[in-house]
């Protein structure tokens, strides 16, 4: 019993991380209908980021999570104002920016791995590699501050979307572009702002990373097939789908792990994205099957 | 108002006249000898060795023809049917393993394998394509992108096939001067050869189902063409001239090895030739994938590191897309400036 309750917790504590993770790619394409491949590549830069500031002048991860959100949310703006705003009127418009964004994981990709090699590297400060003891079940505290960071992130993101304004406008353009457009929603503000929001979201995730994972800049392709799966479970753009893909999936691959092997554990997600696909495009949550 | 048979069959001469003129006045403004020329260059280039040692060479152009292939084959299912799979690379895989593991076993070439690999890939190819054709656009990326990570961990994973570490093939016999012949030439026909077929298949009926495919699936379907199979076939062929270029590919490097085959970078290739040379035309995979290759030594030669490769790989592609979408051939083709000896469609 104590075996079943502490692979729960590990499920559920990694399920607190990849939800974050997931959540800014599920907005990014609710908003704009972009599969933004690259998410990965910049929750690794995020994670770079923090890694730095902890090694260099000794900043605790958790203080630089907004640090990186708001220089990857810039980095958002201006990949907004110079790509995709472009591309919005493209025949293929989402083929084409599938494409572009596995193009600009590769940059991401290319230009962390010149500027700090391949190394595999870990944040580490003190909680990270400690653990709170229940009885026999423990806690990883790196898991579990990570959690509920993400957790809060995410409820700070429920909220806004909920009751401000512009969370207002950002729901509308995401149930219906042409209608929120008519009523005076400014579309391609909202389209700058929620990219922006979503990229500053894979930093503030890659803060949290940082210290959960080992890292390096090659590592995203083993994400994006994982957040992949989570959005798709949730029903493509909506955020509180992919919360709730992101704890079911990890839980279920804790399970497979600690049973079948480790091996097997990455796989569950792989092809739940498979079977997901085929059996119901549109996710659990999701209402029309857009992508089908 | 029903027409009587001769009225019927006066149409049909009358079409096929026509479209036999239309198909001469194509011909006028095509230079056919020009693909048989390089072809026959390619052929006689090894005699070169007779005066120096130009393995570099060989090899260059031998390493294009294995991408000319590679990539025509991708452009059946991303440039005519307009379905882009980033996991193209998993043919190139099962390809490379299926003849690999018979040579390291019973010790037949793999360029006598290479047909009957492309064989088991046109299988695999279908049985894949039944399921993950049935998603389109984005979902279709996705999952051929799944599709990869899946082959990645399986064969990692194979102890029959060496799991991580691959396993090392015999290496050839022949004396250094000579040893790049064989896979030489047959990556030199079998490039050939897939130009040719793509040509062939472009212009085919299937071709045509698959050109409406891409134009607007709905509307194809109801025009009567049997869109899944038609797209399933276009899965299978792809990916066999995939895994025919993958089989002998493995035998040349005399080691078969996952991070040889399931590199994402080998299926980026792929598409980064094809959307650079123009998507859906014939000549335009082997435009970009002589493009490509000289990219990449040029890059390799002077900056050296991958990463920089990398970087340099994904921002052609971006900016390519960003301004070209039709790619070289395709752009040249709609302004009316395609020069004679680059129209092969």
């Amino acid at each position: 019993m104590a075996d079943f309750i502490q692979t729960l917790i590990l499920g559920l504590a990694l399920g607190g991380v990849l939800a974050l993770m997931g959540a800014g790619l599920s907005l990014v394409f609710g908003v704009m209908r972009i599969v933004n491949l690259a998410h990965p590549s910049f929750i690794i830069a995020g994670a770079y980021l923090a890694y730095w500031g902890f090694r260099l002048w000794g900043i605790d991860p958790l203080v630089m999570l907004p640090v990186a959100a708001v220089i990857l949310a810039a980095i958002g703006v201006l990949l907004y104002r110079f790509v995709f705003e472009r591309e919005a009127r493209s025949a293929k418009y989402s083929e084409m920016t599938v494409l572009l964004t596995f193009a600009l994981a590769m940059v991401v990709e290319g230009a962390l791995g010149g500027m700090f090699t391949n190394t595999q590297r870990v944040t580490s400060p003190s909680y990270a590699t400690d653990a709170i003891f229940i009885g026999d079940v423990f806690i990883p505290t790196g898991q579990l501050y990570a959690g509920l960071a993400s957790l809060a992130i995410i409820g700070g993101l429920a909220l806004f979307l909920k009751y401000s304004r512009f969370g207002y406008a950002i729901r509308a353009t995401t149930q219906n572009r042409e209608a929120a457009e008519l009523l005076g929603v400014n579309v391609n503000l909202v389209s700058m702002a929620s990219f922006a929001i979503g990229i500053g979201l894979a930093g503030a995730a890659g803060a949290l990373v940082s210290f959960v994972f080992s890292f390096f800049p090659a590592k995203h392709w083993e994400w994006i097939a994982v957040l992949m799966s989570l959005v798709v479970l949730g029903g493509m753009g909506s955020i509180l789908g992919t919360v709730l893909a992101a704890f079911m999936l990890s839980v279920v691959a804790a399970f497979v792990g600690d049973y079948i092997g480790s091996t097997w554990s990455t796989l569950t997600f792989f092809l739940a994205l498979f079977l997901i696909l085929l059996l119901r495009p549109q996710g659990l949550f999701g209402e029309k099957p857009e992508l089908a | 108002m029903t027409m009587s048979l001769d009225q019927t069959s006066s149409v049909l001469a009358a079409r096929k006249a026509h479209n036999e003129k239309l198909a001469a006045r194509a011909d006028k403004t095509r230079a056919v000898w020009f693909p048989w020329t390089v072809l026959a260059l390619f052929l006689a280039l090894p005699a070169l060795q007779f005066v120096g040692n130009y393995n570099y060479v060989l090899h260059l152009v031998l390493f294009t023809a294995c991408y000319v292939t590679m990539a025509s084959g991708w452009n059946i299912l991303g440039g005519f049917t307009g379905y882009i799979s980033l996991g193209h690379n998993v043919f190139f895989a099962i390809g490379g393993y299926f003849a690999g593991m018979i040579l390291a076993r019973y010790g037949i070439s793999t360029i006598l394998l290479a047909p009957l690999a492309g064989v088991v890939c046109a299988a695999f190819g279908y049985l894949i394509g039944r399921v993950t054709l049935k998603t389109r656009g984005p979902s279709f990326i996705i999952s051929s992108l799944a599709l990869v990570m899946i082959a990645r961990i399986l064969f990692d994973h194979w102890s029959f096939v060496g799991g991580a570490n691959g396993v090392a093939l015999p290496a050839t016999e022949l004396p250094l001067a000579w040893a790049k012949l064989p896979y030489y030439y047959a990556f030199v026909v079998l490039a050939a050869f897939s130009v040719w077929a793509s040509y062939k298949i472009k212009h085919s009926k299937f071709g045509l189902g698959l050109r409406a495919i891409s134009k607007d699936e709905i509307k194809a379907e109801s025009a009567g063409i049997d869109t899944r199979t038609y797209k399933v076939l276009a899965f299978a062929i792809s990916g066999a001239f995939v895994g025919m270029a993958g089989a002998i590919w493995g035998e040349y490097l005399t080691y078969i090895r996952p991070n040889i085959f399931l590199l994402i970078l080998v299926s980026v290739n792929m598409v980064l030739m094809c959307i650079l040379g123009g998507k859906g035309t014939v000549a335009g995979p082997v435009i970009g994938a002589v493009l490509i290759v000289i990219f990449n030594e040029l890059f390799v030669a002077t900056l050296g590191a991958s990463e920089i490769n990398i970087l340099a790989t994904g921002a052609v592609m971006a900016l390519a897309l960003m301004f070209f979408p039709l790619g070289i051939v395709g752009t040249l083709a709609r302004s009316g400036r395609l020069p004679r000896v680059l129209n092969w469609d």
